[in-house]
């Protein structure tokens, strides 16, 4: 078997990072600050590699024997997954220095995580695809319970492992039963394949959408979500809430659109109705939030939800508009918690929107900062969360979902309510209790310039991105029925 | 370029704020700042004018400017302006001068937070009337939001936020709709935001459609108008605002819902409008009486001018849905006269109530004695939203009457309704004039008062100069309008005929209904 090693380059670059850092922590001489610096430069390399990659274009190729698939689409998530990793990166660099943690072990989680989601994206197997989720979701109950002696961490940790083992095992079983129907697990096989009658590849189908819901946070299978975004540490919630959903997305569309494009009218009413649910109920419930952790929790099935209107789209321009939406909701996302992660007041970390009372003319750079996610994350132009969302509405138009879209339209109203409140808490409200800012490091503000800078960016030139986005989707995402 | 320049020109003042702010510049420098460059907007602003017949037209826009903004998604960057929204453009960039200087010394919190939020919502502002790529004025139709969200909320009255929430999502409901009409009509129109182009093939597209959209367009236009029944976030807005936030909110961005109109339902969903005339009509009579009479009846000035808005906005309303010439002018430029007097009222009253810190009518009386100079301006203000003839309001509501009682496009007795709305607008201004400025000054407090200062005074002359010459001579105003309504008037005939549902009304009709003949 060939291995044409230059097309693995990003995979193996995130591996070199990743045993670079096991080794760097062994030394105990050196500065635990140089793990995240190595951590960074890994995604920096990985990412350059990628853009190259990307500008060279790359045709799709599979390797390992048809079980990975180097192709545009997964080149450009694997880049959601570097921007993402660097944010974090630099948040973590502030907030772990103060919590006094063994971060060796972070950042190699981070990274292991990280490479999880590569897989994912450059699934061309369904073994594939789970052995990424996998790959991906295990660094990620250790992360969830990093604060070993915080009940609440523990808790999230614990919680997350469980329901994430459960959906597991319905996805595992999916993966048997459309095995079962088609003879095979490869994607490519699957699409060639004509299975419109077959019950075991429609149950399969349904309980991969059961397995995938549970991963990307969508209702009913979203429980999980709060309860784990509260009790992990802050810049982990950020880690979680950013690339893992992106990851899960992009297999999800991948399966979905290519491999099952041919039953598309099996499942597009239910992929119809869970956008509808996920994006209803999360918004509803986020309104009622105290804590913004949570808030921004829900907040997040929300956007899973807006995600699914692209994937109802069931078109070129669906998996172009949700991947672009994915990277704007990343960077908005851990921009968001960059900015609440550092306030503090006598009790000790403070999550509660009403204690940001007055942080507005206090703090006046931290509370812009956090504005400006707050408006995009609420879809007001001329932030980056305005055009992701118009596009995905626009190609959701465009395969005449249009009530879906009235819908999500309406849902965008909703959830500005509760988006604007924290800016309201921000300037408008008195000051409640004594908010303490720790000091913020140069780290901190480097990552929330960069999401500021990338939202605004995004949001008034979008072409940049976009174009080369629309590009590769078009070179690398067979859509099965033409629309 | 010009029209771009005006564009952006407050945006870059709103980033030189910023600066100066940054640098630790004194407050009057902030003011200066601001001030100057709103005026030096103005100023060029006026060359629009100047130059509105010189320069050539595309499809009946000037200063046109097209270029690829988002190729990946069909969007430009495409403005240009006709007569219609010349004129309100203009009354933007001429507004806002005088609202800067108007709360040159009534802002407490963070100066230059209220200077950037003002000169970034004048952008937003011209940017909705000038834009001709449907997203572009979507967008600028969002973006204001941001800053009057915050006009409202930090620097507003005791229930600010309840209002300011309130404001937001009464809006952003309404354009959740017209976004999905517009991006329905992006697929209609070859994969294109071009309103232009679109206006080309609206006939094309099916009359029950048409309904649909024209409902998503409207709700949108209705709220921001705002039309009776989704008139009751503007009482909460008005009053919360500063007057600043006040004198904008009722100068311009009522405006925006009313050309909104102009702009899209007209034109582009013949069927819609004549399916929705009765119901439109209806609501916008009943808004007119209702806004009157509910004016009638308040104890505070400022909620009192905000319902006579609600009343006021109703004509206009009325003469857009009568669909001819007397009609649509009338109502384009009762949309600027609205501008100009409620403008002046709220100014008038916001500086009573920097004075005494109340705006109760109870507390008042008598201040003609201790102030004459405010006597004359808040007259010359009162008469002219009555509708004196010799003012502004008079030329404009008289052309909404006459061309909706021509029309035929619905009954009488709906015109008739509404001109008694008239006659309660007299009752409800004159019994509030008399008791704030005539009877006995036997409060104390209201002894004291000073009178008006220079400042104040060149506030309030430039809009009373513009209050008199369009009630003298609305001739230069009307000859640039007449034009544009004609297009609007011929597109929407023109597919209103196809779909065999009467026209318009006979040329002869208009000919000697014609009001500039008279003037």
């Amino acid at each position: 078997m060939e291995i044409n090693w230059q097309l693995l380059m990003p995979y193996l670059v995130i591996i070199v990072t990743f045993i670079l850092v096991l080794i760097y922590d062994m030394i105990d001489s050196l500065s635990k600050r140089g793990l995240a610096w190595l951590t960074i430069l890994g995604s920096l390399v990985a990412s350059i590699v990628s853009v190259n990659m990307l500008t060279a274009g790359l045709v799709s190729t599979t390797e390992f024997s048809g079980m990975l698939r180097i192709d545009q689409y997964s080149l450009f998530f694997n880049l959601i997954f570097f921007v993402s990793l660097i944010l974090v990166s630099l948040i973590s660099l502030s907030y772990l220095g103060r919590q006094d943690l063994r971060q060796g072990q972070y950042y190699l989680l981070m990274l292991l995580s990280t490479f999880g989601m590569m897989l994912m994206a450059g699934a061309n197997d369904l073994v594939m695809v789970f052995l990424g989720l996998e790959l991906m979701s295990l660094p990620l109950y250790v992360l969830a319970g990093y604060f070993r002696t915080n009940s609440y961490s523990s808790e999230a940790g614990m919680k997350y492992l469980l329901l994430g083992a459960f959906s597991s095992c319905f996805f595992l079983y999916g993966i048997a039963l459309i095995y079962g129907g088609t003879g095979t697990t490869d994607l490519a096989k699957i699409a060639s394949g004509q299975f419109s009658n077959n019950m075991l590849v429609i149950v399969g189908m349904f309980l991969l959408i059961v397995g995938f819901g549970f991963k990307v946070g969508l209702v009913p299978f979203h429980q999980w979500a709060p309860d784990v975004y509260d009790g992990s540490p802050t810049s982990v919630t950020a880690f979680i809430a950013a690339g893992p959903k992106a990851a899960g997305f992009s297999a999800f569309f991948r399966v979905f659109i290519e491999s099952f494009g041919s039953l598309e009218n099996d499942w597009i009413l239910a992929i119809t109705i869970l956008a509808a649910l996920t994006m209803t109920v999360g918004n509803l419930a986020a309104v009622a939030q105290r804590n913004i952790k949570r808030m921004l929790a829900y907040s997040s099935i929300a956007h899973a939800g807006y995600v699914l209107v692209a994937l109802a789209a069931g078109s070129q321009n669906g998996v172009s508009s949700a991947t672009f939406y994915l990277l704007v909701y990343c960077i908005m996302n851990v921009g968001a918690f960059g900015a609440i992660i550092l306030t503090k007041t006598d009790d000790g970390d403070t999550f509660e929107i009403a204690d940001y009372a007055g942080l507005g003319f206090q703090k006046p750079v931290l509370a812009i900062f956090l504005s400006v996610m707050m408006f995009s994350l609420a879809g007001f132009p001329p932030t980056a969360g305005f055009i992701s969302k118009f596009y995905v509405f626009r190609s959701a138009v465009e395969s005449g979902r249009i009530w879906l879209v009235v819908i999500a339209a309406i849902n965008t109203a909703i959830s500005a309510y509760y988006y604007l409140r924290v800016v309201v808490t921000l300037y408008m409200k008195e000051r409640r209790v004594e908010l303490k800012v720790l000091p913020y490091s140069g780290y901190l503000v480097v990552a929330l310039i960069l999401a500021t800078a990338g939202v605004l960016l995004l949001g008034i030139l979008p072409s940049q991105i976009l174009n080369p986005v629309q590009e590769a989707i078009k070179n690398s995402v067979m859509v099965s029925v033409i629309k | 370029m010009l029209l771009t320049i005006i564009i952006f020109l407050p945006l870059l003042g709103a980033f030189l704020v910023a600066a100066a702010k940054c640098i630790n510049l004194g407050d009057s420098a902030l003011k200066g700042i601001a001030f100057l460059v709103s005026l030096l907007t103005f100023v060029i602003s006026v060359s629009l004018y100047l130059n509105f017949d010189l320069v050539p037209e595309n499809a009946g826009m000037k200063y046109y400017t097209d270029i690829q903004w988002i190729e990946g998604l069909g969007i430009k960057y495409q403005i240009g302006i006709d007569g219609i929204s010349l004129w309100i453009v203009l009354l933007t960039t001429f507004l806002m001068p005088i609202c800067i200087l108007a709360s040159w010394n009534s802002v407490e919190k963070s100066i230059s937070g209220f200077m950037i939020a003002l000169l970034a919502l004048e952008t937003a502002m011209i940017g909705v009337f000038c834009a001709l790529d449907m997203f572009l004025f979507f967008v600028f139709w969002e973006s204001i939001l941001i800053p009057m969200y915050f006009l409202i909320g930090i620097w507003g009255g005791r229930r600010r936020i309840y209002a300011t929430i309130k404001f937001v999502l009464y809006t952003m409901v309404g354009s959740a709709l017209m976004l999905v009409g517009i991006m329905y009509l992006y697929f209609q129109n070859n994969n294109s935001f071009d309103l232009l182009q679109l206006y080309g093939l609206a006939g094309s597209i099916a009359p029950e459609r048409q309904k649909l959209l024209f409902l998503a367009f409207f709700i949108a236009f209705a709220i921001k108008v705002p039309l009776f029944p989704f008139h009751t976030w503007l009482p909460d807005a008005h009053v919360e605002a500063p007057t600043a936030g006040s004198v904008i909110l009722a100068g311009v961005l009522l405006k925006m819902g009313t050309y909104g109109i102009v702009r899209f339902c007209l034109p582009l969903f013949p069927a819609g409008v004549v399916a929705y005339t009765p119901l439109v009509v209806t609501l916008s009579v009943i808004g007119i009486v209702y806004g009157a009479l509910v004016a009638m009846v308040q104890p505070d000035l400022k909620k009192l001018v905000a319902y006579s808005s609600v009343s006021h906005l109703g004509f206009v309303i009325l003469g857009l849905f009568a669909l001819n010439h007397q009609g649509l002018q009338g109502a384009i430029l009762q949309m600027v006269n609205h501008g100009l007097s409620t403008g002046a009222l709220f100014l008038i009253v916001g500086m009573i109530y920097e004075r005494r810190h109340t705006r109760m009518i109870a507390d008042f009386g008598g201040l003609s004695k201790s102030m004459p100079v405010f006597a004359v301006f808040f007259m010359i203000a009162t008469l002219s939203s009555i509708g004196l003839p010799g003012l502004n309001g008079f030329v404009g509501e008289f052309m909404i009457l006459l061309g909706s009682f021509v029309s035929g496009k619905f009954s009488r007795i709906y015109v008739v309704i509404a001109t008694s709305g008239v006659v309660f607008a007299a009752v409800y201004m004159l019994w509030m004039f008399q008791r704030v400025m005539f009877g006995k000054l036997d409060n104390p407090k209201n002894q004291e008062l000073k009178d008006l200062s220079i400042r104040e005074i060149a506030v309030l002359v430039p809009i009373i100069v513009f209050i008199i010459w369009i009630g003298v001579y609305p001739k230069p105003f009307l000859s640039k309008i007449e034009k544009s309504v004609n297009n609007i008037v011929i597109l929407n005939t023109k597919d209103s005929s196809k779909s065999v549902l009467g026209l318009v009304g006979t040329s002869a009709d208009l000919k000697t209904m014609d009001l500039n003949s008279h003037e």
